[in-house]
């Protein structure tokens, strides 16, 4: 019997420890692709190839020089010792270092969420929050149809939430959240033949019929262990290299008076941070809050992941 | 008394306090409410504010600091989302403003229950200082709450550091 196609690559675990190895060993060999496992930098530096998804423990992401620049299909940070938690300062680093995958939360967050990023690369399918949730869980959609409309889809979204059996607390920070989101999508997704982001400096309380490009859409479900907020324009413009740096500096006093604050706010108050985009067509970015466990029991900062849709190329 | 309403912010302003109650957002007019304070010492009472979006974060921190500017500015009883978002800029932590009491997400290990008492940051200023938060009962079954959430979140503002 010859078994389904499976895409190329391998799956490179590279930790220090041997009890994380077997455990990361068994998390990524449910994609059946083949793995290999290493113990430090130069061992990964020699075993990794243009088709490899590496898996790096946070300890040798930050002491091996230029591991991030090496060619490769993607390089995913996972916590570092014991599986714990990342330290919120690490993944500051990492995220400043310009790293697109860093997973901050231990064991089994760590399970579902490396699963999911892994999977969303090899088979470059990474659009919806149907990736992160249960599959009974129903998901619910708003598609926004004037620009005033924002106010009025957040506290929907955030009275469903609540109206689920979630805390007060997670619905404050629901609609912080998709505030945020949407504005971005309204204001900042949207450029002109000089790619300027004209909409950026706009008064927000006007009205603007979206249509076409302009169309922003919100979804939204929960299955009791995460709670996912996804929204999409049809622009396709975010520059997540960008997003990156804001998220860590977005802290300073500077950025406070500036602007550009909304996607630092909004990881903020997440434990997920997903950007998906095909560019120039569309940008996906879901923020998922996990709603089993006490914050503390989790990083302090959000795991963030980048993915970007590799476009076929005009014949 | 005077009243500034922007958008969805309500402000009453007493001779030197101000106390805000609803949205700080894109509509706030939080500009106005400087100029009908006084100079000197002043008080901001945002034990009603219940969301802030980032334009309105870049507001408050437009506010504040004009009002520093003319003296000391004391904040009571700030909201649960007002001060997590405080302690997440720069510019507030280490003490920058003078808190004197703020909500803080609490839950009980017993029940389940999530509430947001407030805090008196005058009274517990040694535990704060140190990076603890005091327990409280449970407003439902009376057992001790614990916080929420990291107290990095609530105390940067305080100027608290892990012992």
């Amino acid at each position: 019997m010859e078994p389904l196609s499976t895409p190329p690559g391998k799956l490179v675990v590279a930790h220090p420890e041997r009890k994380a190895q077997r455990a990361l060993q068994r998390l990524v060999g449910a994609t059946l692709s083949p793995v290999e496992i290493v113990a430090d930098g130069p061992a990964l530096l020699a075993a990794v190839d243009r088709d490899t998804i590496a898996i790096v423990d946070a300890g040798i992401a930050q002491t091996t020089p230029g591991l991030r620049d090496r060619p490769a299909r993607a390089w995913i940070v996972v916590p570092g010792e014991g599986l714990a938690p990342a330290e919120a300062a690490a993944v500051d680093t990492l995220l400043t270092d310009g790293w697109c995958h860093v997973v901050a939360h231990p064991m089994p967050i760590l399970a579902e969420e490396l699963l999911a990023t892994v999977q969303k690369l090899r088979r470059n399918d990474v659009f919806g929050l149907e990736k992160y949730i249960a599959w009974g869980a129903e998901t619910r959609s708003y598609t926004l149809g004037d620009a005033r409309e924002r106010d009025d889809a957040v506290t929907t979204l955030a009275g469903d939430v609540v109206g689920v059996g979630l805390p007060d607390r997670v619905g404050s920070l629901v609609s912080v959240i998709a505030d945020e989101l949407i504005a971005n999508a309204l204001y900042l997704a949207p450029l002109d033949e000089n790619k300027q982001r004209y909409r950026a400096t706009e008064v927000r309380e006007r009205g603007r019929p979206l249509r076409g490009r302009d169309v922003v859409t919100v979804r939204w479900a929960t299955d009791a262990r995460y709670l996912a907020i996804e929204v999409r324009d049809r622009w396709g413009t975010l520059d997540p290299a960008e997003v990156a740096s804001r998220l860590v500096n977005g802290k300073s006093g500077a950025a406070a008076t500036e602007g550009g604050m909304g996607l630092a706010l909004a990881y903020a108050c997440c434990n997920q941070f997903v950007i998906n985009l095909q560019p120039d067509v569309m940008t996906e970015v879901i923020a998922l809050l996990d709603v089993r466990y006490k914050p503390t029991e989790l990083c302090r900062s959000a795991s963030f992941h980048t993915f970007v849709v590799d476009t076929p190329e005009e014949p | 008394m005077t009243a500034v309403r922007g958008g969805r912010l309500d402000v009453e302003v007493t001779g030197a306090r101000a106390v805000l109650i609803g949205r700080i957002d894109d509509s706030a007019r939080l500009g106005e409410v400087a100029a009908r304070l006084p100079a000197g010492d002043t008080v901001l009472d945002t034990a009603g504010v219940t969301f802030v979006n980032s334009i309105g974060m870049r507001e408050w921190v437009r506010l504040i600091r004009a009002l520093r500017a003319r003296g000391t500015v004391t904040l009571e009883a700030v909201s649960d989302v007002l001060m997590v978002q405080m302690n997440l800029l720069a510019e507030f932590t280490g003490g920058a403003v003078r808190i004197a009491s703020f909500h803080a997400g609490y839950v009980c290990p017993a029940c389940g229950g999530e509430t947001a008492p407030l805090v008196d940051a005058i009274a517990h200023a040694a535990e704060l200082a140190a990076m603890r938060m005091p327990p409280l009962p449970c407003p439902e079954c009376g057992a001790a709450m614990e916080l929420a959430d990291f107290p990095e979140r609530y105390l940067s503002v305080l100027g608290a550091r892990r012992a």
